[in-house]
């Protein structure tokens, strides 16, 4: 079961990460964007990182909405509203219950990357972080439906999103500033799902120990 | 009056928008509130900013949001989801230019304009400009104003934008029809309603499939579109188009053609649905629904998941059928299982579906209490043709019921001859054939989809035999003839061994064609002559391997790209074209690049409305005005040739300009690829336009060969329509002016690059001969016609037979070129 400590150590990892991987966002950011992901999104996770810190995480659904309002208020660029809504429709899938089981984690996530289509309107192969979070939710749903549990069913999906985000290479952009390029965006890995599969691992580090019930 | 907010990345450039603004106001107040930047000097947005800006902005009157680019917009949008619901009740996100659009609304507020004016206003402000620069005629996003548009407000999301369409499909707005026009609502940005206005009904989400059709929208009704959101303007104009398109639904070919049993039941003539001879005792089936256990609820996410993965697996069905009956049938045939596909998918059937396992039902009681509830508002329809839609609803939710229990999906009682009323595509692709050796319909047509499942598995089948088939007691030796559409209860000795003789021609006809499958073809002066099929899906090329295809001369690479909502992406492609490969164990693939017109549009390809799709836009035509799916789809191309023997095949061409820059493109590509030219790449044509073929000597130096393709050939030089049932009979390929024109080919491409031929007139084994003895050296066929046109090839005697040739071009017509060949 995921409670919201294993949120919270779940976010902070992924802040963690971000902030490792900070100057890559950027620099593939600079190849086909405004060379400001890799910033952005580490200013944002960083202060929802202090945010954990004084705000209420008895439930999974509280460190969630914490994030998401974080994000939006600190991040700047589109991946603010985008993250934001993530985490904001998760903590609204998730509810007030303490403990989340892994379907119902897994549904939550679902909510969340159904809130980035609604807000993005991204479509599988516009090369945009979508590319990487669907095939995650897809992987992890289908772990599940098989049996496996929550820490094998993370694995195959942080897989999958690490395909899907290397498969965004040769795509041609149709989405945010990257899209102004055209053809010059072909042969660049997207940096929204770059940050995206960066989630899916940190899920599977900090989750992967919580027995699926 | 009227608030304006301004979002910007930027608060320096926010700042001096609003001074600009405020010089036009002349003292006058408007509220205009501003949210940009994350501070003064750091560019970003922020939701949480924008909620207070609007608060700040609204004095009760409503608020106009003006954004810039990018994040901007989406933090917009995510403020309004967070603003106290009066105040987004009367906020209107408005897409004009920033700087032109808040001059413009900053004037029309002080005004006193309400929202949705404001914003229309802001919009048209780009029009000056763009008059004023000269620029090329802007895109329909940026255009004012469309004619049919009437605006109004609803102070709800932005302004409404409707508009009357008449509904001139004969059959009003039904599965079809209505399935595409909820397709294409999807694409906006946008929520359309519709209303019927001459009975009242609606309004209804145009989103939703079961709800649309409950319109009852006949033909001649007038139906009311009202939109709102980001992209209603576009959205109704779209809508307008398509419905002027009659929701590109195909004029019916026949009476008997895509329409089910139900309303064109016949009285007793027995057609020929799929050849051969089948004799047996009758066996009825049981087609009765599945019953629904009493089972104990799981959790809801549980109950939900099955429903969710039943209706996976359905899909696949649907998706598979619909393959196979496009391929049969075209496009027109399948849209119906798009139908199907869209019913399954749709969000008011699934939102009642879980509302009912949210009350504690089991996913299966859930399920079929849901498509009871479609199914009885379909029937309670004053049409009867729409009423009978009901029956779709039904075998659709029947297939997920089955799924979802675990209910086989037909039980046949014994062995022999089926005896049915109508069978739906589902139940025949699932027929056990080693069971059921024929099949008789009392309904049916020889073109629906499940005559064209019963060809495809070899199964004879008569339909249409009437009702009184259905009195033949079980067990009554039943004899049909699938060829001539006889049926003979309870046959005399002699009636049997005529049929028996007749079937065992057929048979040793076809066992010898067997044999040689795998064998080259060869004439009898040793001439040889590939033999390739026609390629649709996957399964086509297993098939095609499994009868001794020697490559594939034509893959129709459009399977990929119908009934989406975005193109396939070049991983796709290659995937696929690998498969396709694979399955035809390595041999050569014959790639054409997407071949469409405005008669299938698709929905990520802006096409206006054309008088003559099929003199219009179509093949490399298209595709060299949408470059990006020409080249998307020659990278995917040529990452495949580098492992297997590829020909790029351009349709449609008819200027050697054309040819030039498709194959300029084609380079780019390779270069692209950075690794040489791949060894096995191949470049030809097809020569469907007259010109081209008359004009062949100035294509051959630049092409490795040339494929006739004699279907649009035949209709572009007859100057007649193939899908046109009163000028169809003009449409013979042996038409001496289409041999011709064939000839003309053969003698600019000699010694230089090879002929195929990839029509239909390609498998007509009488004409192998005349094509072989013209130049043809390549026949590409059905799958299933292979192994017969190798045997045809085999019985040639001279391969360069001029006499043959001279008295077929020199003959009057199609009747006498079929005399001479005998």
């Amino acid at each position: 079961m995921v409670d919201g400590e294993a949120i919270r150590s779940w976010l902070s990892l992924f802040a963690t990460e971000v902030a490792r991987n900070r100057d890559l966002l950027t620099q593939l950011d600079s190849a086909i964007g405004d060379a400001d992901h890799g910033a952005n999104l580490d200013r944002g996770t960083s202060a929802a990182v202090s945010a954990f810190g004084t705000a209420d995480h008895s439930s999974p659904g509280s460190v969630l909405k914490t994030m998401g309002m974080t994000l939006v208020g600190t991040v700047g660029g589109a991946s603010g509203p985008l993250y934001g809504t993530l985490f904001l429709r998760m903590a609204g899938c998730a509810g007030d219950a303490e403990r989340l089981d892994a379907p119902a984690f897994a549904a939550a996530l679902r909510a969340g990357l159904d809130g980035v289509v609604a807000r993005g309107r991204a479509q599988a192969g516009d090369k945009t972080m979508y590319d990487a979070l669907s095939p995650a939710c897809d992987a992890l749903d289908d772990a599940l439906a098989a049996g496996r549990d929550i820490g094998d069913a993370l694995s195959l999906a942080t897989a999958a999103a690490d395909a899907g985000r290397d498969a965004t290479i040769p795509m041609l952009a149709r989405k945010g500033r990257a899209s102004y390029l055209g053809e010059r965006s072909v042969g660049h890995q997207d940096p929204g799902a770059t940050s995206a599969a960066l989630l899916v691992a940190a899920a599977a580090q900090a989750l992967s120990g919580q027995v699926s019930a | 009056m009227t608030g304006l907010v301004v979002v910007s990345h930027s608060r320096v450039l926010a700042d001096a928008a609003v001074s600009l603004a405020a010089e036009m106001l002349h003292g006058s107040e408007v509220r205009i509130a501003v949210a940009a930047g994350l501070d003064a000097t750091t560019f970003g947005t922020d939701a949480t900013a924008i909620v207070k800006a609007i608060e700040a902005a609204d004095d009760g009157a409503g608020v106009v949001v003006l954004m810039d680019l990018g994040s901007a917009v989406l933090s917009a949008e995510m403020a309004l989801d967070m603003v106290d619901p009066a105040v987004r009740q009367r906020a209107v996100l408005c897409p004009a230019p920033l700087v032109e659009g808040l001059v413009v609304a900053a004037v029309a507020a002080a005004g006193g304009a309400a929202p949705a004016e404001v914003a229309a206003e802001a919009v048209g402000s780009l029009a000056a400009k763009q008059a004023h620069v000269g620029a090329p005629a802007p895109d329909a996003s940026a255009e004012p104003t469309v004619g049919t548009e009437d605006l109004a407000d609803t102070g709800d999301q932005g302004p409404t934008y409707t508009a009357v369409v008449k509904i001139a499909n004969p059959h009003g707005l039904h599965a079809r029809p209505a399935a595409r026009l909820a397709q294409e609502s999807r694409l906006f940005d946008a929520r359309i309603a519709l209303r019927n206005l001459d009975t009242g009904a609606g309004p209804v989400p145009a989103t939703s499939l079961s709800r649309v059709a409950t319109l009852g929208a006949l033909c001649g009704h007038r139906v009311e579109l009202a939109a709102t959101g980001s992209q209603a303007r576009e959205a109704v104009a779209h809508i307008v188009a398509l419905a002027d398109r009659r929701f590109d639904e195909q004029e019916p070919s026949s009476a008997a053609g895509p329409q089910r049993s139900a309303v064109h039941r016949t009285d007793g003539t027995p057609m020929p649905a799929s050849p051969g001879i089948a004799v047996g005792p009758a066996v009825s089936m049981r087609a009765s629904d599945v019953e629904i256990p009493d089972e104990v609820p799981g959790d809801a996410a549980a109950e939900w998941r099955r429903v969710r993965a039943a209706i996976a697996e359905v899909r696949r069905e649907i998706q598979r059928i619909r393959v196979a009956a496009a391929r049969e049938g075209g496009e027109g045939e399948a849209a119906i299982f798009d139908a199907h596909l869209m019913l399954i998918d749709d969000t008011d059937l699934l939102d009642d579906v879980r509302a009912r396992i949210a009350a504690g039902k089991a996913a299966p009681r859930a399920w079929t209490d849901a498509i009871a509830s479609v199914e009885a508002e379909f029937a309670r329809l004053p049409d009867e043709y729409l009423r009978t839609r009901a029956a779709d609803v039904h075998a659709v939710g029947q297939q997920v019921a089955r799924v979802l229990t675990g209910a086989p999906a037909l039980h046949v009682e014994g062995e022999g001859v089926l005896i049915a009323d109508d069978l739906t595509p589902a139940q025949v692709a699932d027929l056990d054939a080693s069971c059921v050796t024929g099949i008789v319909m009392a309904a049916g047509s020889p073109t629906s989809h499940s005559a064209i499942l019963a060809r495809s598995r070899a199964i004879p089948t008569v339909v249409a035999a009437g009702p009184a088939v259905l009195d033949v007691p079980p067990g009554t030796t039943v004899a049909l003839d699938g060829t001539t559409g006889r049926v003979f209860v309870d046959p005399g000795e002699e009636t049997l061994r005529e049929l028996e003789a007749a079937d065992q021609q057929a048979r040793a006809k076809t066992a010898l064609a067997r044999a040689g499958a795998f064998s080259p073809a060869v004439t009898r002066d040793g001439v040889e002559v590939l033999v390739g099929a026609n390629l649709g899906s996957v399964p086509d090329a297993r098939a095609a391997a499994d009868n001794g295809a020697e490559l594939a001369g034509l893959v129709r690479t459009e399977f990929l790209y119908l009934g989406r909502h975005q193109p396939p992406t070049t991983e796709e492609q290659i995937e696929v074209y690998r498969s396709l490969a694979e399955a035809l164990g390595g041999e050569r693939l014959t790639l054409r690049t997407l071949d469409v017109g405005g008669d299938k549009p698709l929905p990520y390809v802006p096409q206006p409305p054309e008088a003559n799709p099929f003199l219009g836009m179509r093949g490399i035509r298209l595709t060299l005005a949408q470059r990006d799916l020409l080249d998307d789809q020659l990278r995917a191309i040529v990452a495949v040739a580098y492992e297997t023997p590829v020909s790029v095949m351009f349709p449609m061409v008819s200027t050697v300009d054309e040819l030039a820059d498709a194959r300029h493109r084609l380079d780019r590509a390779i270069q692209l690829a950075g690794r040489g030219r791949p060894a096995g790449l191949q470049v030809g044509i097809m020569v469907e336009v007259p010109a081209a073929a008359l004009k062949a000597a100035a294509f051959a130096p630049h092409v490795d060969f040339f494929s006739v393709g004699t279907n649009d050939l035949t209709q572009y030089t007859v100057a007649a329509e193939r899908g046109n049932p009163s000028v169809a009979s003009l449409g013979d390929p042996l038409d001496p002016g289409v041999l011709h024109l064939i000839r003309a080919v053969c003698r600019a491409a000699e010694g230089r690059c090879l002929v195929a031929v990839c029509g239909e007139l390609a498998a007509d084994e009488a004409a192998t001969p005349l094509l072989v003895a013209l130049g043809v050296r390549e026949l590409s066929v059905a799958p299933s016609s292979v192994a017969a046109v190798k045997q045809a090839v085999r019985q040639i005697d001279r391969a360069a037979d001029a006499d043959l040739v001279r008295r077929a071009l020199t003959a009057a017509g199609p009747r006498d070129v079929r005399a001479i060949l005998g």
